[in-house]
């Protein structure tokens, strides 16, 4: 058709919260290619990274104000305005998967309660989807082995969101950094700990050269998706179909993130171990327990705020029933792959 | 006119100085930190956050009395050649072009974006402590209204200096070393008159 | 006119109204906002709420929402967004503690002590009374990083201490203003700091890197000043036993104990604390600014004025550079915008140079910046227009960045403003001339591109330590 080639695109300038390096700005790739190719070109993506214009924890404040059209970040990053924001991005383990999760997110209510969260409470401008179902978050890089509850203690450490809440309440001392700043902190000291979130992050931010204990497993950000913002006025005006191009794109992004992710993941875990020599744990039994412990006092406390309560109970009904058949339809897929590749893995 | 400037100067020294204190607290603070953390292996949440929130407000609100100070950078090495007059004539209009449209945009801009942040009681999102920075946020806004006052100060300094080739000083103030040197040895050369 | 045009216009203009002498700060922020305004120009947002109104809207109504029309723009936004990143930049917080500390370290009583005990310790080396003065300067202005402070007062007190002594006025002059000039430099120095926040490199790594660079330019200094006073004995004849006194060696240790090592061992801690990664850089200064106070009790120096002039003197300067980020941070994102960035850089890799070509191109530049510049504006305006080309040649922003530290060690050397030179005539006795400082300085502005070449041909002087600390 002419008449649309005719027109010159429409420009969507989008900035991520994650470094020019991280793999993550690929995966935010995945979806703007998606978008310009669906769109026949009417549409095209000027994708930045962190810092470009706003910094990493501010892209909120850019997209509402509309100094950003669209960003592609993780809820928590502005849970400063509400700590209920981490609920839609990493909130407390009930069981699921991030997959139950984003399930929870697109069928389960959770999409409503997020309008009412960003749109009726804080009264911001914008407009959110969630996508890409992340693997459970390791525990993180340490200098030295930490096997107890009790080895945390004083440990200056970063993650993000109700975590962080989670990790101070088990008595480490918690800074809540973008990925980018992570081993500039590690460096100056500022932390002395700290997760991101999967290996190959992690390794491009050269996490292995400031710590070399890797522990894997663990219940503080069970699951996690990314967000992708748009600023609302800027979304209202668009035509129909293409509004539907950038809000499905972000379905179709989410399968192409998690089998780039499947491929990249597992493949610099065992470049971490056999090319930076780190020391590849699970992480304790004992650490587990204290981490369901904290949350538990959290949950409790978090409980007291209506709407944290309706989001909660909402999720906890969500998980009850929809878990309960994962785990009882679920085999045991360690059994089948103890059965065709025997002695690899220690549980 | 004269009595506007010396009204501004002192509202702008008084500001920038009381704030200026925050060094103090940021020190001991700072200290305090090292201590619980490295000493007794326990370090607050919190540090980080209160660090930079006195850093910023400290910087902030020493804008204004910087200015009627002359603090401010300048590329003065054509400006310090002229006479009063002509640097009078040039700073007026450079006034009205280069400082009151940034320093109303901080002001209006500012109390836009302080207020969003007071309405949901933003808190920082650096640790879990839940550190208040809607506060923080307003602070572009005082230091905005003091800089506004401090330039229409500013611009009857430069009204004064067209009419008599004569700059208005800021009263007596705390100086660099250098410059009490620099000023003591000219004052012996000269027989101690100025 | 296409957008590119317009960012090169916008620096253009920009460099010819720095030469109006307005305040820089607020001339970024208003070339930022205003440009930002045409960047971001969109119609269809500045009518959107006007378009909305129906008939039945009154005058009022629509006469108001047609003005706030023109203030809905973007850039209002960008701007404050940027205004807060500043204001909350973690790594700029050590600028007001380390200022603090500096100003403090100067009121404490120290730098007489300390001539007066190194002039006595190095009585035997050739040219002692230089030697003792460049140390006196190096060690000063380390702790203190403030250069003209360091001038003055030792113009005050070393110059008329040589000059009695027959030294040769140009020389003597050129020790103290390229002595009281190594604060910039020698960690922790605050410039650093700032370019850390300009261009993102780590701090930590950049202390580290320019450690040995600093020792390197002290030691040339040091080779100069004993090596001419070998060749050329009458400019910087042997003190006599009146103008030095003889002591005995005991009775120099506890001299040096109670001046040299305080505030070596301030020092120190301060950037050993720094460098082993047990403290924050911020944590690092406010322990300095802390031991500073301590110090300053113990030298009974610490009095209630001392303490308003530190903390006032404090805000001001600190204002200063951090307004600068200010206008800075808001004008570079409107250049990058507008597509400035881009356009400089295909023009420079246009121009096909080689690395070297490139870097010495670079420094050039930044040298004749400093001629009419202070390093503050050069460090936080001009440096990160440099700063994407750096991967194009693959030169490292670490090194770079010492490059720069270093080259700008003659800002305040070089006229027409050579700030050094300028304080030091300022204070100094009349019949010492202005040309007679120039003159005296230029060896020592020999020893700063020397060291450079040396950089350059063995990086790792840079590299060595930072790969130590912290690994590739
Ligand atoms: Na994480
Ligand atoms: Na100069």
């Amino acid at each position: 058709a002419p008449a649309v080639l005719a027109q010159s695109p429409l420009v969507v300038k989008m900035q991520t919260s994650w470094p020019a390096s991280d793999i993550w700005m690929d995966f935010a790739r995945q979806y703007t290619t998606r978008v310009e190719e669906m769109s026949g070109g009417r549409l095209s993506v000027d994708l930045l990274p962190a810092g470009a214009v706003v910094a990493a924890f501010q892209v909120m404040d850019g997209v509402n104000d509309g100094v950003l059209d669209a960003a592609h970040t993780v809820p928590v990053y502005w849970y400063g305005k509400h700590k209920a924001a981490s609920f839609f991005g990493t909130g407390p383990v009930w069981g699921g998967s991030a997959t139950t999760m984003l399930s929870w997110f697109y069928q389960g209510g959770g999409d409503e309660l997020y309008r009412e969260l960003t749109q009726d409470i804080l009264g911001l401008n914008v407009y959110g989807f969630m996508g890409f179902p992340m693997f459970a978050q390791p525990f993180g890089w340490f200098k030295g082995e930490v096997n107890t509850v009790a080895d945390l203690q004083g440990f200056k450490y970063r993650t993000v969101g109700l975590a962080a809440d989670l990790m101070q309440a088990m008595g480490m001392s918690v800074a809540q950094l973008p990925g980018g700043e992570i081993v500039p902190a590690m460096e100056r000291g500022v932390i002395d700990a700290f997760e991101f979130n999967n290996p190959s992050s992690d390794m491009r931010f050269g996490a292995q050269d400031v710590a070399k204990n890797y522990y894997l497993s663990s219940y503080h950000q069970a699951s996690e998706s990314f967000e992708f913002l748009f600023n609302k006025d800027f979304f209202d005006d668009l035509e129909p179909d293409l509004q539907a191009i950038l809000k499905y794109g972000v379905e179709a992004a989410s399968t192409a993130n998690t089998a780039s992710a499947m491929d990249n993941y597992s493949s610099d875990l065992q470049k971490l171990v056999s090319e930076h020599g780190v020391k590849v744990h699970r992480t304790s039994k004992d650490i587990l327990d204290g981490e369901l412990k904290a949350w538990d006092g959290l949950i409790e406390e978090l409980g007291k705020d209506e709407y944290m309560k309706r989001v909660m109970d909402s999720q906890r009904a969500w998980v009850e029933r929809v878990t309960y058949y994962e785990l009882m339809n679920a085999p045991d897929y360690a059994l089948a792959y103890d059965h065709y590749f025997p002695g690899k893995i220690a549980l | 006119m004269l009595r506007f400037i010396r009204f501004a100067d002192t509202l702008s020294a008084w500001f920038g100085k009381a704030f200026a204190w925050l060094i103090v607290l940021m020190a001991v603070g700072t200290g305090y930190e090292v201590f619980v953390r490295y000493v007794l292996n326990s370090p607050t949440a919190w540090a980080l956050d209160v660090s930079f929130i006195m850093y910023g407000t400290l910087f902030m609100m020493g804008g204004a009395y910087t200015l009627s100070r002359g603090g401010h950078v300048r590329g003065d090495f054509l400006y310090r050649l002229w006479q009063p007059r002509t640097q009078a004539k040039v700073d007026l209009v450079l006034y009205f072009i280069f400082f009151f449209p940034g320093v109303t945009a901080l002001i209006l801009t500012g109390w836009k974006y302080a207020a969003r942040s007071w309405s949901y009681t933003e808190v920082s999102v650096n640790s879990p402590a839940g550190v208040p920075i809607f506060q923080f946020k307003s602070v572009m806004v005082a230091a905005g209204i003091l800089l506004f006052i401090q330039g229409i100060a500013q611009i009857c300094r430069c009204i004064i200096a067209i009419r008599t080739n004569e700059w208005v000083e800021a009263e007596e103030d705390v100086m660099e070393t250098e410059d009490i040197l620099i000023k003591k040895a000219h004052e012996a050369e000269s027989g101690g008159h100025i | 006119m296409t957008d590119p045009h317009v960012a090169i216009m916008m620096l253009g203009l920009f460099i010819l109204i720095v030469f109006l002498g307005f305040p820089i700060a607020f001339t970024l922020m208003a070339m930022g906002i205003g440009f930002g305004y045409y960047a971001y120009f969109d119609e269809g947002r500045m009518w959107r709420s006007y378009n909305r109104l129906d008939e039945t809207a009154s005058w009022w109504d629509s006469t108001s929402l047609w003005i706030e029309g023109f203030l809905n723009n973007r850039i209002f936004d960008l701007f404050i967004n940027q205004t807060y990143t500043v204001m909350s930049n973690e790594v700029l917080t050590a600028v007001p503690l380390f200022l603090f500390m500096g100003y403090i370290v100067e009121r404490a009583n120290i730098v007489d002590r300390l001539f007066s005990t190194l002039n006595i310790a190095s009585k035997n080396v050739p040219g002692s009374m230089g030697v003792a003065a460049l140390i006196t300067c190096a060690l000063f202005a380390t702790a203190t990083g403030i250069v003209g402070a360091v001038v003055t007062l030792m113009g005050l007190l070393a110059l008329p201490a040589m000059l009695k002594a027959r030294y040769n006025p140009s020389f003597a002059s050129g020790i103290i203003c390229a002595g009281g000039t190594l604060g910039i430099l020698i960690p922790p120095s605050i410039m650093l700091i700032v370019y850390a926040a300009a261009s993102g490199v780590s701090i930590v790594r950049l202390y580290a890197g320019a450690l040995l660079p600093g020792f390197t330019l002290v030691g040339l200094y040091l080779v100069y000043v004993m090596g001419r006073s070998i060749l050329q004995p009458s400019v910087a004849p042997r003190p006599t036993s009146d103008e030095v006194p003889d002591v005995r060696f005991g009775k120099l240790l506890v001299m040096l104990l109670t001046s040299f090592f305080p505030l070596a061992f301030l020092i120190l801690a301060v950037l050993g604390s720094i460098l082993f990664g047990l403290a924050t850089p911020t944590e690092a200064a406010s322990i300095g600014a802390l031991g500073g106070i301590l110090l300053a009790f113990a030298y009974r120096a610490m009095t209630w004025d001392r303490m308003r002039e530190s903390v006032y003197l404090t805000v001001r300067t600190t204002a200063m550079v951090c307004w600068l980020f200010v206008g800075s941070y808001t004008f570079s994102s409107v250049f990058s915008y507008l597509g400035g960035e881009q356009v400089i850089s295909e023009f420079v890799t246009g121009l096909n140079l080689s690395p070297v070509m490139f870097l010495i191109l670079a420094q050039f530049i930044i040298f004749l910046l400093g001629w009419p510049l202070e390093w503050s504006e050069i460090i936080i305006i001009f440096v990160p227009i440099f700063l994407p080309l750096l991967p194009h040649f693959g030169i490292d922003p670490l090194f770079f960045g010492i490059l720069v530290a270093l080259n700008l060690q003659t800002s305040f050397l070089t006229p027409p403003m050579a700030m050094s030179a300028y304080y030091l005539k300022g204070i100094a006795p009349p019949e010492v001339r202005l040309t007679q400082i120039f003159a005296g300085v230029m060896p020592f502005l020999f020893c700063v591109l020397l060291s450079m070449v040396l950089m350059y041909i063995f990086p790792e002087i840079v590299f060595v330590l930072p790969e130590l600390f912290y690994g590739g």
